[in-house]
């Protein structure tokens, strides 16, 4: 009886589990009903392949450039290490595919009426594109940038690193979309898709949620909170799974109560 | 009739794995001492001075007998097990059988059969399930809460379906009906006295009916599939 | 052409708080009292259960409890000189909507204001003469005292069951405590909360330091309590969703769980939800009002007719209902003359982040939005301003609310913005991270004001409300003071690091801070700096109250909420004892 598996039990069953698993290890895998899918290696070097296999659900809103682009993009900016997945594993660009494809893709809760002018930065975000559209001038202009010479998704990690770096620092216009613009929503997205709950399709294996500790969706402490410095050692609890540890993913809730 | 439910495959494993468990007592680093699951299983199969084996009612696994007179414990949280027994030896809960049991363990005892029961789970036996009225009557408690009587869902605290918020909040999938509604009953009577801020004034807006409707649904959920079975 | 509806006696506009507690009173008085709600009805069960309520990227990240920008929104900008622009999208502050308002998703920080607040200018000038404010700052008095107000403060937090501890009852310090506050008639109806660690080593670094830490009094409740409606509330299980989320345990004070069960059983009261009220109509002299018109969902019109209006929307909703509907003369910065959009204000927040060792497990998701621990050592003014330049001042806490990733994973100064180093520093700091918030005053300048956008408007093509605001230089030189204070205590605590990070202007929207907006229809005793008398009422329409955050001549140290409560009950107290008898204007000019 191996050590893993006998972990794999005691989570199934709510005994105190393992927050914190070895790299690669997803118990959650071997129960899913979603289809399995294997993280892809690290990007160090040479890319992952164009279509790569960390998609587990397909992508309903990028096209195959568009995702190439993202899933390179997210996984310098949460990269993977040898202790902890990073974005690209843990699904952040099924998030955003999910996310763009969704009601806050096409403007849910944005004011959107004209006339239109850039403003200062108090003023935040003043164009007229939504979520979706914002990504596709971005993605496609970043792209066609890229015709002909070695894509983003190809290059080394360090020249993706100072790619990304000069579309942060601004001053080049992608489609419409200042390039600091459309990096600051890229790596917010990425932030949501990697520290949200598992429901929206992002944080696989609540893997970012063990990474620092975070318990999740169920929380009720009365009995704990005075006892500082407890460690809580269980694995953490999504809203979206049920009593067999199942998380069923559901990215289409809305952005409004009831 | 009654239709044999499929036994947890989990439960099953655990069953066998338990005879793998042989780690002993350690003192961290800190000069913590660690719970000793084996010494524990000892004291589970054959007592400790003055002290009857746990499992003469909760069994050797922790899943009890299914009368409900005792709960099961397999696979409960190591703390709120821990928290139960030194509750009955302090007089905070209040049992004939489990007052004298839990002033006779030492405090290294309790830790150790806690961590014991913890790590196992036991078989789930096949038993009756509720009317499909009752059990969606549950459901919907266990789930939502009632509106009229503003009682909120029970899942709020007692995690997906029940499964528990280890380390302080018990789960209730799986544990038998009959138990949880003699909880209920103590609650609601007053005579129990732990988690009075939450439980005792839950227990005390529900009716009989939705105790009953509740417990039902708690002991079908996990175990079996979901789907509902008339008698 | 509107259809007109049978007169009622009181109208309520919005059935938030104010609303609610209006509505529910004035029912039981015998009025018979309808309550529009632009929003939609909910409650807690079923709407508020867990744990779809504990959703980080809903509720805080795309905000589903507040008001929807793609309707109406707020246009902003720092300065007369720039054009405003809309808020696309809420970020800097957070409107609710919807039955109950925004105390249905508060975090339960339950302060009074202080004695001195509200004869502000007075005191000012009678401890520093006459010179010391600075000249660009339009600071007044309020027009009532807290010895007025203090009974209603009483009324408020035993409604909510605040849970606290009094530190001065009846003019004698209590131990435990709070030894700077005014004086109060009678203990918290509930004791305090548990203290989390965080507030445990906030507590002993200032008390190294001298201060005088106290719980952070609480309306996120610390054990079950039935208050004078009857409605019990229950325990707070500290479970770390509490702004921007609704309860699912009934622990927290929201009109639902403390007051609108009340209401809704009386047959006097009638409440529509998801009608939006477009303006107050008024007669043909311009000095009463006849009612409101309003669109139901389907955007049909109707005209409410009543013999009183209460303005009881939210702050901003507040003012901009007085100008789409002419009631007042509005401000105008550049004669200084007018009064309603004047005395806008904010509050004045900043931080102090202390990094320890990986040996404390800070565990900050467990917290509810108002446990912790502060201290009122440099608040309002309770320390000598005379060696300083600046007026004004902070409370400082550890009163962390949650550790929703999303938006909580604090990393050290000097961390990468993103990439290895910046997950690397996440993973090792999320547990062992202690936040202290300052919480500051914010005071009225002459440049900040609130009137109507020229060029946006909302769903029905009324003009959006337009915010002129940026931070006075005073409340910048009172932030840098009270956060290095706050940096002090964080080396106190025993920090490994410990960063600064004290307000700088200038004013932006991309950064929450608060949904503290106050001031625009502020209360008084001179028609010529203020909207409403000392009772709340329109100096212009003597049938219009307008109750709310708006009312305040300035915003002082601490969260207004305790404050816009004891202001309902005062003004329902005039409404009813008063206005009722003799209908008209209950102050004479």
């Amino acid at each position: 009886m191996t050590d893993l598996s006998r972990r794999a039990v005691m989570k199934a069953t709510g005994a105190v589990g393992a927050s914190m698993l070895p790299i690669g290890f997803a118990p959650d895998e071997s129960s899913a009903q979603e289809p399995r899918n294997t993280p892809a290696a690290p990007s160090t070097s040479g890319a992952p392949q164009p279509n790569s296999q960390v998609q587990s659900a397909p992508y309903l809103f990028l096209n195959s450039e568009e995702a190439a682009f993202i899933e390179a993009a997210v996984a310098r900016l949460i990269p993977a290490d040898d202790r902890w997945p990073g974005a690209l594993e843990a699904g952040v660009p099924n998030y955003i595919d999910k996310q763009l494809n969704g009601a806050w893709g096409t403007g849910e809760r944005l004011y959107r009426s004209g006339p239109w002018q850039a403003g200062t930065p108090s003023q935040g975000y003043q164009l007229p594109f939504t979520p979706a559209e914002l990504f596709r001038n971005a993605i496609a202009a970043i792209n066609g940038e890229f015709k002909g010479r070695t894509p983003f998704a190809k290059m080394s990690a360090e020249e993706q690193d100072a790619y990304l770096r000069g579309l942060e620092a601004g001053g080049k216009d992608l489609g419409g979309v200042p390039s600091n613009v459309f990096f600051s929503e890229l790596w917010e997205s990425t932030v949501e898709g990697f520290f949200s709950d598992p429901v929206y399709g992002g944080n696989r294996n609540m893997i970012a949620w063990r990474m620092i500790g975070f318990p999740g969706a169920y929380a009720s402490y009365y009995d704990i909170v005075h006892q500082h410095g407890i460690s809580i050692d269980r694995a953490p609890l999504s809203l979206a799974e049920d009593v067999h540890g199942h998380v069923h993913m559901d990215p289409a809730i809305p952005a409004h109560l009831p | 009739m009654t239709r044999i439910s499929r036994l947890d495959a989990v439960g099953a494993i655990v069953g066998i794995a338990v005879f793998c468990l042989g780690s002993s007592a350690s003192v961290s680093a800190q000069g913590k001492r660690t719970a000793d699951a084996g010494h524990g299983a000892e004291i589970a199969a054959q007592g400790t001075a003055g002290v009857p084996a746990c499992a003469q009612c909760h069994a050797f696994s922790g899943a009890s007998d299914s009368s409900g007179a005792f709960p099961r414990i397999g696979g409960q949280s190591a703390y709120y097990l821990e928290k139960q027994i030194r509750d009955f030896a302090s007089s905070e809960r209040a049992n004939a059988i489990m007052s004298p049991i839990a002033k006779a363990l030492s405090a290294d005892d309790i830790a150790d059969v806690a961590e014991y029961y913890a790590n196992n789970t036991g078989q789930f036996p096949p038993l009756a399930t509720a009317d499909a009225a009752t059990y969606e009557k549950g459901q919907q408690l266990a789930r939502v809460g009632d509106a009229a009587k503003g009682i909120q869902a029970c899942n709020n605290c007692h995690g997906p379906d029940g499964a528990g918020i280890p380390p302080a909040v018990p789960y209730l999938a799986g544990q038998y009906a009959q138990y949880i509604v003699f909880e209920m009953q103590m609650w609601k009577r007053g005579f129990r006295k732990s988690s009075p801020g939450s439980m005792a004034l839950i227990a005390k807006q529900l009716d009989d009916q939705q105790i009953a409707a509740v417990a039902a649904y708690y002991q079908q959920v996990r175990g079996s599939s979901a789907s509902v079975i008339s008698k | 052409m509107a259809e007109r509806l049978k007169p009622v006696n009181v109208v309520t506009v919005g059935v938030g708080m104010t609303g609610a507690i209006m509505g529910k009173e004035l029912a039981a008085a015998g009025l018979k009292v309808v309550g529009i709600e632009r929003g939609p009805a909910r409650d807690t069960v079923p709407n508020f259960q867990s744990p779809a309520i504990h959703d980080e990227l809903r509720f805080a990240i795309r905000k589903a409890l507040m008001q929807d920008n793609v309707k109406e929104t707020v246009t902003v900008r720092n300065s007369s000189d720039q054009t405003a622009l809309p808020m696309r999208r809420w970020i800097g502050f957070l409107p609710g909507t919807g039955l109950g308002g925004a105390l249905v998703h508060w975090n339960g920080q339950t302060y009074r204001f202080q004695p001195a607040d509200f004869i502000y200018k007075t005191h000012l000038e009678e401890r520093y003469g006459r010179n010391f404010i600075d000249a660009e700052l339009t600071v007044q008095d309020w027009g009532v005292s807290y010895d007025e107000l203090e009974p209603h403060y009483d009324r408020f937090e035993y409604l909510c069951g605040t849970s606290g501890k009094a530190g001065n009852l009846k003019g004698r310090i209590q131990p435990g405590g709070n030894p700077f506050e005014g004086p109060r008639s009678r203990e918290y109806p509930t004791p305090p909360m548990k203290e989390p660690y965080y507030g445990a080593l906030f507590r002993k670094g200032a008390e190294r330091l001298g201060y005088h830490p106290f719980p952070q009094p609480a309306s996120t409740l610390s054990q079950p309590y039935t208050n004078p409606e009857g409605l019990t509330l229950q325990q707070c299980v500290f479970c770390g969703f509490c702004e921007r989320f609704a309860c699912e345990h009934f622990a927290k004070a929201s009109p639902q769980t403390i007051v609108l069960p009340a209401a809704l059983k009386n047959p006097n009261y009638e409440l529509r939800t998801n009608c939006q009220v477009l303006r107050v109509n008024l007669d043909s002299t311009g000095k009463t009002a006849t009612g409101v018109t309003y669109a139901d969902a389907a955007g049909q019109e109707f005209e409410q007719p009543a013999d009183i209006v209460l303005i009881t929307a939210y702050a901003l909703n507040n003012v901009r209902l007085l100008l789409n509907s002419g009631i007042g003369k509005p401000y105008d910065p550049s004669t200084a003359e007018g009064v309603v959009g004047r005395n806008y204000a904010y509050q004045t927040v900043s931080s102090a982040t202390i990094f320890y060792d990986t040996d404390v497990k800070v565990n900050p998701f467990m917290a509810s939005g108002a446990s912790g621990t502060v201290i009122d050592d440099f608040s309002g003014d309770n320390f000598d301003h005379g060696p300083h330049k600046f007026i004004g001042g902070a409370y400082v806490g550890a009163i962390m609310t949650g550790g929703r990733p999303i938006e909580f994973h604090p990393t050290p100064p000097g961390t990468p913005a993103w990439g290895l180093g910046w997950k690397e520093a996440v993973a090792r700091h999320y547990n062992h991270t202690v936040v202290l918030t300052v919480h500051g005053a914010s005071h009225p300048s002459r440049r900040n004001y609130l009137d109507l956008d020229p060029t946006y408007k909302d769903a029905w093509g009324l003009p959006l409300l337009r915010m002129t605001f940026d931070f006075p230089d005073n409340d910048i030189r009172m932030s840098s003071y009270v956060t290095e204070k706050a940096a002090e205590i964080g080396r106190a605590m025993g920090g490994k690091i410990v960063a600064a990070a004290p307000r700088r202007g200038p004013y932006t929207t991309t950064a929450y801070q608060t949904t503290h907006n106050t001031g625009g229809a502020v209360m008084g005793n001179d028609p010529k700096t203020s909207v409403l008398n000392r009772y709340l009422q329109s100096w212009d329409v003597s049938n219009v109250f307008v109750v709310g955050a708006s009312a305040f001549a300035h915003n002082a140290t601490y969260n207004p909420t305790n404050t816009v409560g004891a202001l309902t009950y005062w003004a329902l107290d005039a409404i009813k004892n008063r206005y009722l008898k003799s209908p008209g204007p209950l102050v004479n000019t």
